[in-house]
């Protein structure tokens, strides 16, 4: 496959994702009825193979000013499905930057990501905001709780976009809160709650949309060590259990010993990708 | 995302920051309440006028009061001015015309005293009799306060207040009248009455009934200028007037009029009869005045709606006559209205406008307040058309609530400013100034509020928040997701 093949460091990039994309004429529904092509693909090898995120040549600039600053640059990486993978890296090395590509948060300057097939970095606003809703979870370093919501609101907030009934996407929320151990603060507001239970809030809401990916940014950041490692026990078994892919970003080593592969970024480049046995 | 749940959400949003909302929702009640206001006084002013014109009588009566000098002139055939003479012709032209339901000649007799009574104690002495032609009675939509229709030659009317006008010759100058209960006061205080103030309590029947009472029509003593002899005072000739005259005629009155004065003075105060009547008598009292000198002194033609008195009022004079009607009155009335009502509306306006800034004001800042959150559900998920939807909803939230506290709040002002023009708070006070079903002029309110009204308000203080809403609703949208995870507290 043209796409998969990593190209020429001199190749015009662009021009090869615009290619593939054309393959999929409607990326946002790519998943529900593929394109002949992934389905020749998927015919061909078993969905599971196929990575669940896939990165090419990506470049990301920003301008500072009159500066150009490289915030990424030729970053390619393919995650697997099921996986923990871990970006670790000093501030300032583009982890973020990356996260915020992988999620269709920004778009890049350069290459494309494809995430369960769909090339995340094609679509418009509306179609990454449903995109999002389905397939994707969030769990923030600051939490990012709405205050004007209850925990059971709060959680329940995604499938409030994708328009589920009130009664039964909060009877969903409160099962998701349960199993993170907040069964007694259900109708608890962020203010009322400390930053241990606050991220609980927040990856009961990342998973109970039960996506395919979630990303992680910092997620233990702001919290004490014994509350980190309740956290990143509960990611881990979360992901185990349904077989999501995690994206944890971080820059703690005890952090990334949850992970199954740390793929290390320096300067906008990744400059060390190793897999772990657990 | 369901619409329930924007509302819900909306509500939240709201609710918390509930100083601003409250603040924002009261800018808009003003400018609500002050365009509902203004507009309402504007219309008050048309219910005066609805007033004011009924109290005037008939509008569809146009009055024929004589040869119109230019236009006779203009008349290039010769006929001239001679041919344009109110007579029984000219009249059964009046009648012919298109539109016009009926037209008589009208006659103005005011050489009789009018006497009644015991010893005929009370006296008229500026009786004014009237005649038309009975025949056109119905067709000129006279009205009958009471009594019945005149069916016979020599019937005779009275006007709704003539016996209003006798005074008892018996009783002292001060006390020798009985006041028509149009003409006292709505109340008086107890001061005003110490000082002689007289209201609707102290209204008094007449001295007699007018329709159970014969009528002496007497001559009118003249003095050697024709002068009427009533410039003496009454006491001064009491008695002595209906004895000195002779040759008083009796007549009983059949019927009352309903005060018109599109139709005569005799509908409010003296006596109507038919031509043929009115001249039997004249021969009867003032046998040396020629009965040949009874001519019309006008006419009066009556069209059958308002909306063709103009044609039929241009049509007479192009006859060589002179006319007058309410038309004109009628027009420049409404001219006046309308120009006050805009003002007023503009006014209102204003108000509202400045409501509006303040809905974007406090709109703009909710966006601003809310980037990290705009930010984060858009991470989760949210689209940027529920987003948008979100801020409007609230937009649209604030002027509905605005809107409907506005009315119930104009409606009160509606009701103060009225209490206050009828004096004092009362049963009736407020039936009127609520229902709107007082009839004559003091029950005409000042602040009249149609239902359309608070229609069009709540849906124009709903429409300028939704149109202030946009720019920052479109603001909000373009929120970049990024920001939620970058913005770290």
């Amino acid at each position: 496959m043209a796409w998969l093949a990593s190209p020429p460091p001199t190749a015009n990039t662009d021009a090869s994702i615009a290619s593939d994309a054309s393959a999929v004429p409607d990326a946002s529904g790519a998943l529900a009825t593929p394109a002949p092509r992934t389905a020749r693909h998927n015919g061909t090898h078993p969905a599971s193979e196929r990575p669940m995120i896939e990165v090419r040549n990506l470049r990301k600039e920003y301008v500072m000013g009159t500066e150009r600053v490289i915030a990424l640059d030729r970053i390619n990486l393919d995650i697997a499905r099921g996986q923990i993978c871990c970006i670790y890296g000093e501030s300032g090395s583009g982890k973020s930057t990356l996260l915020n590509q992988l999620a269709g948060m920004e778009r890049p300057t350069r290459g494309g990501v494809r995430i369960g097939g769909i090339v995340v970095s094609r679509l418009d606003e509306r179609e990454l905001a449903e995109f999002r809703q389905k397939h994707i979870g969030f769990v923030f370093q600051s939490y990012n709780l709405l205050p004007g919501l209850n925990a059971v609101e709060n959680v329940a907030m995604p499938l409030m976009f994708r328009g589920v009934p009130r009664e039964e996407r909060e009877a969903r929320a409160r099962a998701m809160l349960r199993r993170v151990g907040l069964g007694k603060s259900l109708n608890h507001y962020p203010s009322q709650m400390s930053g241990g239970q606050q991220q609980r809030v927040g990856i009961a809401r990342a998973f109970v949309t039960r996506p395919q990916v979630v990303f992680a940014d910092e997620p233990t950041g702001n919290l004490d060590s014994k509350t980190k490692v309740d956290i990143m026990d509960m990611i881990r078994d979360f992901a185990r259990e349904n077989g999501q892919t995690i994206v944890l970003v971080t820059h703690d080593d005890h952090m990334a010993a949850y992970a199954d592969r740390i793929v290390t970024l320096l300067d906008g480049r990744i400059v060390h990708d190793t897999e772990q046995d657990r | 995302m369901r619409f329930s749940d924007l509302v819900h959400l909306c509500r939240q949003n709201l609710f918390r920051r509930k100083s601003r909302t409250i603040l924002t929702v009261l800018g808009v009640v003003v400018g609500c309440c002050s365009i509902v206001t203004m507009v309402s006084l504007g219309s008050g002013i048309d219910e005066q006028n609805k007033q004011m014109l009924a109290s005037m009588g008939d509008l569809t009566i146009i009055t024929v009061t004589g040869a119109n000098n230019t236009g006779g002139m203009g008349m290039a055939d010769g006929s001239g001015t001679a041919t344009a003479r109110i007579d029984d012709k000219a009249v059964k032209d009046f009648r012919s015309l298109q539109y016009v339901a009926g037209a008589t000649g009208h006659v103005t007799y005011l050489d009789a005293i009018l006497t009644a009574g015991p010893a005929n104690r009370y006296v008229d002495q500026n009786g004014v009799i009237e005649a038309i032609d009975m025949t056109q009675f119905d067709a000129m939509d006279y009205q009958l306060d009471s009594g019945r229709k005149p069916n016979r030659q020599g019937d005779v009317l009275a006007g709704q207040y003539t016996a209003y006008d006798f005074i008892d010759s018996l009783r002292p100058e001060s006390d020798n009248f009985r006041m028509r209960p149009s003409y006292l006061a709505d109340s008086c205080t107890p001061e005003q009455r110490a000082e002689g103030c007289e209201d609707k309590s102290d209204a008094q029947d007449p001295f007699f009934n007018i329709l159970t009472t014969k009528i002496t029509v007497g001559a009118a003593q003249t003095d050697d200028s024709g002068n009427v002899a009533s410039s003496s005072t009454p006491t001064a000739s009491n008695g002595q007037t209906a004895e000195g005259s002779g040759s008083g005629t009796q007549i009983q009155v059949s019927g009352l009029l309903k005060e018109d004065n599109g139709k005569g003075q005799a509908t409010s105060s003296g006596l109507l009869m038919d031509i043929a009547a009115l001249k039997d008598l004249v021969a009867k009292i003032h046998p040396d005045a020629a009965a040949g000198t009874l001519a019309y002194d006008s006419a009066l033609v009556r069209v059958q709606d308002i909306d063709h008195v103009a044609d039929v009022e241009s049509q007479i004079r192009t006859m060589g006559f002179t006319t007058s009607s309410s038309r004109d009155m009628l027009d420049s009335l409404k001219e006046q209205t309308r120009s006050i009502q805009l003002i007023l509306g503009g006014i209102g306006a204003v108000a509202l406008l400045v409501a509006a800034i303040g809905i974007a004001n406090t709109m703009v800042m909710s966006v601003t307040e809310r980037v990290r959150e705009i930010g984060i559900m858009k991470a989760l998920g949210c689209t940027v058309h529920d987003i948008r939807a979100m801020f409007l909803v609230e937009a649209g939230a604030i002027g509905v609530i605005g809107g409907v506290i506005g009315c119930l709040v104009s409606a009160l002002i509606s009701l103060a400013i009225n209490l206050i023009r009828y004096g004092g708070v009362s049963a009736e006070h407020l039936q009127w100034a609520i229902l709107g079903n007082g009839t004559g002029d003091e029950a005409a309110r000042i602040s009249v509020i149609p239902w359309w009204l608070y229609v069009f308000a709540i849906a124009f203080a709903t429409l300028i928040s939704l149109i202030s809403g946009f720019g920052p609703a479109n603001k909000a949208v373009r929120v970049p997701a990024l920001d939620a995870i970058k913005s770290n507290q």
